[in-house]
């Protein structure tokens, strides 16, 4: 889980950083349009007033006065201030308080607005008149802050829904990834677990990832045919040799019926023959496991009561466990309905029942428990015997794998095989647990065989 | 056993498997009991041969060079033909099995099988016809009534358990017959399989005890490698 949601915050990073740069980019076209808007807005302001300026330079006092009337008023070449100051800078008339600190060069300079008393900075002019004194005009900077205003607007209009919407494309494709990622590895979990027929899902995208789980399935379709072959081989072996130890063992027994035996060959002949016959049992259970694997799944499934399966187990088996002194009792307090295939359900039992009275020692007990666990159909056998050591309790399923005890109890070590076997084909899970004292066999389905009942 | 070569003689078994050494065993383990055995070795010649009704039971092997034996039972049930037919068969998925069963078959044996099983396979489908379907059943001196769940012994009540008595009436429907533990399996309890330990063995041993009236007559006789008989013909 922790490598799809770190995969789906580094897709969501990768929209922020992208959100990011989209603003950036915004934000700077916007910040050229100003600058390039402003000062051209700057620069015809100056121009008017530098035109103004020169013409009015030596514009009598009553002139001026008239203009500065007029000229407030008038839009195109609105003048804001107009000044006159004499030679020694104190104001003869106009609306603005002191000399602005500007050269009277005839040119345009931006006046910060505390120093003329205003709210805004203005564009002034000044130029020195013939009497010593000097005429200022300006002009406050209000229209290029509406430029400015105007743009700032525009670009929150623009600048928003875009970031809003890359974000969400962003945390739509994070989901998305973070969905296929932890479907597919789901998947890769389920097969790992011995769903060897499953599959990586693939969209119709055939993006990067779907070419990966292309690959993988192509790689699993291989496995899966090698593991066949393999199988088919070991079962071919196992075919093979089933002729000859039938003859070999309808010879042996030939000998042992002949007249004329000697007493010292009985010994060994006997041996054989219970030898060959331990050989014929494994091959049989190997037989059975391959038979019971290729068995078409959920295919002759039907509804079975598996509490009435247990039912007849432990009537089948209590002779065996009372002639071993254990108290084989059963827990089927109401019928668990599931869809399953009633003879290798019965088989896979067998295997557990057998087992668990094998191992529990005279005057112990066996409890078989059939009931539903979450919704789920669950079987469990438990034993007061020797128990699984924790090393053990994944490997006393595999084929073959017999436990120290297992090995002193004789036994082929593919009972369990074949209990798990049936338990897979049935979508369900087997596993062992301690019972304080004993084993503790628990067969319940798996989330997804849940699925397929509800269903 | 020298009653038995007497019966099987009369009794002409079709053999069709093109595996050559099983074939042969099996000739030679049929012939030992007394039956004559045809055998073919392809699919067009046993079928013709299963064809003239000269057959009192018919063996047929599904894998027959590439072909599926299932074709002959069909066609003989297509025929009307009733003869009992063991299907054998390396093919032991279980839909396979169910196969093999839809199709007309009366039993099915799943390689690799001990050659006293066919044996005793083809002697209960030779005698499947005197299997009584009576609810009263005697033999000797024992008198086992179904309905009232009683068993008498001389006419000495016995108390019996549901699955010893269940046992007993299998054993009881066949006197004198072969019955393998496998057969017990499938037919009493209905496992399919052979249990690792002898579970069997044991339900034999308490009908035993509950059937021995201490005079030392045992009822259920052990047959070396194949399994049980009710033996009564006294």
């Amino acid at each position: 889980m922790l490598k799809t949601d770190f995969f789906g915050a580094r897709q969501f990073r990768l929209a922020l950083a992208f959100a990011l740069a989209i603003s950036a980019a915004t934000v700077g076209a916007f910040g050229f349009i100003y600058l390039q808007v402003a000062g051209a807005d700057i620069a015809r302001v100056g121009a008017i007033l530098t035109e103004e300026a020169r013409r009015n330079v030596d514009a009598s006092r009553e002139r001026l006065a008239a203009a500065l009337e007029a000229r407030q008023t008038q839009h195109i070449r609105r003048i804001d201030y107009l000044a006159l100051f004499d030679s020694s800078g104190a104001r003869v008339l106009g609306n603005i308080p002191t000399l602005p600190s500007i050269p009277l060069d005839g040119r345009a300079h931006v006046v910060d607005g505390r120093e003329i008393a205003a709210p805004e900075s203005a564009i002034f002019v000044g130029e020195r008149r013939a009497d010593g004194g000097a005429l200022l005009m300006g002009r406050n900077l209000q229209d290029t802050y509406d430029i400015e205003d105007t743009l700032l607007r525009a670009l929150a209009i623009t600048l928003a829904p875009t970031v809003v919407l890359i974000l969400g494309i962003g945390v739509l494709f994070a989901r998305r990834a973070t969905l296929r990622f932890s479907t597919i590895q789901d998947s890769i979990q389920r097969i790992m677990q011995g769903e060897m027929r499953l599959r990586l899902p693939v969209s119709r995208e055939s993006d990067e990832i779907d070419r990966i789980a292309r690959a993988v399935n192509l790689m699993l379709d291989e496995i899966a045919r090698l593991l066949d072959q393999l199988r088919s081989v070991a079962d071919n072996i196992a075919h093979d040799l089933r002729t000859p130890l039938t003859v070999v063992r309808r010879k042996v027994e030939v000998a042992l019926d002949a007249q004329a035996l000697p007493a010292a060959a009985r010994e060994p002949l006997d041996v054989a023959l219970s030898q060959l016959d331990r050989a014929a049992v494994t091959i049989t259970a190997l037989l059975r496991i391959s038979a019971v694997e290729s068995g078409a799944r959920n295919k002759g499934f039907r509804d079975v009561n598996l509490a009435n399966v247990c039912a007849e187990a432990c009537d089948f088996y209590a002779p065996l466990a009372e002639a071993k002194s254990v108290a084989l009792t059963a827990t089927l307090e109401t019928p668990v309905w599931m869809r399953g295939d009633e003879d290798l359900l019965r088989e896979a039992l067998s295997n557990l029942l057998d087992n668990a009275i094998k191992f529990t020692p005279a005057g112990g007990a066996v409890r078989v428990d059939a009931k539903f666990v979450d919704g789920r159909p669950c079987l469990e056998v438990r034993d007061t015997g020797p128990g699984v050591e924790v090393g053990d309790r994944e490997k006393i399923f595999r084929r073959f794998f017999r436990s120290a005890i297992g090995i002193r109890e004789g036994g082929h070590g593919l009972g369990l095989s074949i209990a798990q076997t049936v338990a897979e084909l049935h979508g369900f899970t087997l596993s062992v647990e301690d019972n304080q004292p004993g084993a503790r066999f628990i067969m319940r389905a798996s989330d997804k065989a849940r699925a397929r009942a509800v269903r | 056993m020298h009653s038995d070569h007497a019966r099987n003689a009369v009794a002409p078994v079709l053999l069709i498997e093109d595996e050559h050494e099983l074939a042969s065993e099996i000739l030679v383990e049929l012939r030992a009991l007394g039956y004559s055995v045809q055998h073919m070795r392809s699919l067009a010649e046993g079928l013709a041969a299963a064809l003239s009704h000269e057959a009192a039971v018919v063996i047929v092997d599904r894998m027959l060079e590439g072909e599926d034996g299932l074709a002959i039972v069909e066609a003989l049930r297509n025929e009307g033909n009733r003869v009992p037919i063991l299907v054998i068969s390396g093919l032991s998925t279980v839909d396979d099995r169910i196969r093999g069963l839809k199709a007309g078959g009366d039993d099915y044996l799943i390689k690799p099988f001990a050659l006293p099983e066919l044996a005793a396979r083809v002697e209960a489908l030779l005698r499947r016809g005197e299997t009584s379907r009576a609810t009263r059943l005697k033999a000797g001196p024992l008198d086992l009534d179904l309905v009232e769940r009683q068993l008498r012994r001389d006419g000495e009540p016995v108390e019996l358990l549901p699955r010893e008595l269940k046992l007993l009436e299998y054993f009881m429907r066949r006197p004198g017959q072969i019955v393998t533990r496998a057969m017990l399996l499938e037919d009493v309890w209905n496992y399919k399989f052979l249990p690792q330990t002898n579970v069997v063995d044991v339900h034999i041993g308490n009908l035993r005890r509950k059937l021995d009236a201490g005079d030392g007559r045992r009822f259920i006789v052990n047959v070396r490698a194949a399994g049980f008989r009710l033996d009564v013909e006294d």
